[in-house]
């Protein structure tokens, strides 16, 4: 494909083109949750007054950056914030290395001949799966040895930009949630304390055990399917993380925030935010935020001095 | 001739189609890499963006837009070539197209120069 970039630039430079809505950004740049909830929620339907009530709540403490509306957006959010707040390598990723998972899994259970990728590959499914998984530890290796927030949003803006290499991210965060999903039903199995969210993932009637969770439920995420809630309690102990999301259409209720999985809460969850549980944006700390925090501590340095 | 038919992939408010063009009736026709005759003032297709509608639908670099949706695509300006294909209301475009090979196209561009 770049030997018909090439060709294209050559051929074309001095021939003007004009883009007919072309793909822009993955994750677009932040605006205000004030703005854009008064924007999109105009009237005065009981939803309507919800959402922008919930919009209202938070706007002061966030901003929001809206993400592509696919069927991975869920993944696409949570990868973003990963890789744009993550302040180190996790343990998990740090003491192994993850990309011999496939043929490990591969060699033990007969499951990666399912799964389907988005886009074509001349590799075997496992080396793929490899290659997607380097690239993960790569780019989050990439991400927390950033110098400024400029080098680090940058370096975000190239990898959410719609092309293979942010689709092969997206895979990869599936495929941990596969090997994820097969430890703790095999815990499950031997009767070893597992979180809450493991019975509810297996009671269902479509995946009883791993294999019928990645034929009827995984496979399916990013093509016809997004991620259950339960799937998000499996995506954020996977990464060893709390997904911290704003429910906006469950504002006035206690599950206006909910996070997932609710047992071992992080002091820093990667923030989310949904009107319906089908679409996910990514909240960013607001900079006024950020100035009254800044604020806040000054003054209890100046008092303790 | 070919019909392809682009099915616009919606991304909250806008519509992607995926692909460039180049020509109209506004513009220098003698720096088009794809036309045969150096005179045509045709709408041409200068990229396409991989994986995206166009793509998929079977759209290629160097096809020369007929009609889209019906309309003429012979002897319109650039801009209006652009309009009909970005109507907000329309997540469906069909393009009459023709198409020459590519390698065809190269070759003649190389033997130019």
């Amino acid at each position: 494909y770049r030997g018909e970039e090439e060709i294209q630039k050559e051929l074309c430079a001095l021939f003007p083109s004009a883009a007919v809505g072309e793909t822009q950004s993955s994750v677009s740049a932040a605006e205000d949750l004030q703005t854009y909830s008064e924007r999109e929620w105009k009237g005065n339907t009981t939803k309507s007054l919800l959402i922008r009530k919930g919009y209202e709540a938070i706007a002061s403490e966030f901003n929001l950056r809206k993400v592509r509306g696919d069927n991975y957006c869920a993944l696409r959010a949570v990868l973003f914030q990963v890789l744009s707040q993550s302040k180190q390598l996790p343990a998990w990723l740090h003491d192994s290395d993850i990309s011999k998972w496939p043929k490990e899994m591969h060699s033990d259970q007969d499951f990666i001949t399912e799964w389907q990728f988005p886009f074509e590959t001349s590799k075997s499914k496992v080396q793929h799966l490899e290659q997607c998984l380097e690239l993960l530890t790569n780019k989050w290796q990439e991400a927390v040895q950033s110098k400024s927030l400029e080098e680090r949003e940058r370096m975000c803006q190239q990898v959410f930009r719609g092309h293979d290499e942010e689709y092969e991210l997206l895979e990869a965060l599936k495929f941990l949630m596969l090997r994820t999903a097969v430890q703790l039903h095999s815990d499950m199995e031997k009767g070893s304390d597992v979180p809450e969210f493991c019975w509810l993932l297996f009671a269902r009637d479509s995946s009883k055990c791993p294999k019928t969770f990645l034929t009827n439920h995984l496979r399916h995420v990013g093509f016809s399917g997004g991620l259950e809630q339960v799937e998000m309690c499996l995506l954020g102990y996977s990464l060893q993380e709390t997904i911290r999301v704003v429910r906006l259409y469950k504002c006035d209720t206690e599950e206006f925030i909910t996070y997932y999985p609710n047992d071992h809460k992080n002091a820093s969850p990667l923030c989310l935010l949904t009107e319906d549980d089908r679409h996910y944006n990514v909240l960013f700390m607001s900079f006024r935020w950020f100035q009254y925090l800044l604020v806040l501590s000054s003054v209890v340095i100046i008092l303790i001095v | 001739q070919q019909r392809i038919e682009i099915h616009k992939l919606r991304d909250g408010d806008n519509l992607i189609l995926g692909f460039s063009i180049g020509g109209g009736i506004d513009q220098d026709p003698s720096q088009n890499p794809f036309s045969e005759d150096k005179t045509d003032k045709g709408i041409y297709v200068t990229r396409v963006s991989k994986g995206g509608p166009a793509e998929v639908a079977g759209l290629r670099m160097g096809d020369k837009i007929m009609q889209v949706n019906g309309w003429d695509m012979t002897m319109v300006t650039h801009d209006q070539a652009r309009k009909k294909l970005t109507k907000k209301n329309e997540d469906v475009v069909r393009l009459l197209v023709t198409r020459k090979s590519l390698e065809n196209a190269v070759r003649q561009s190389m033997m130019q120069h």
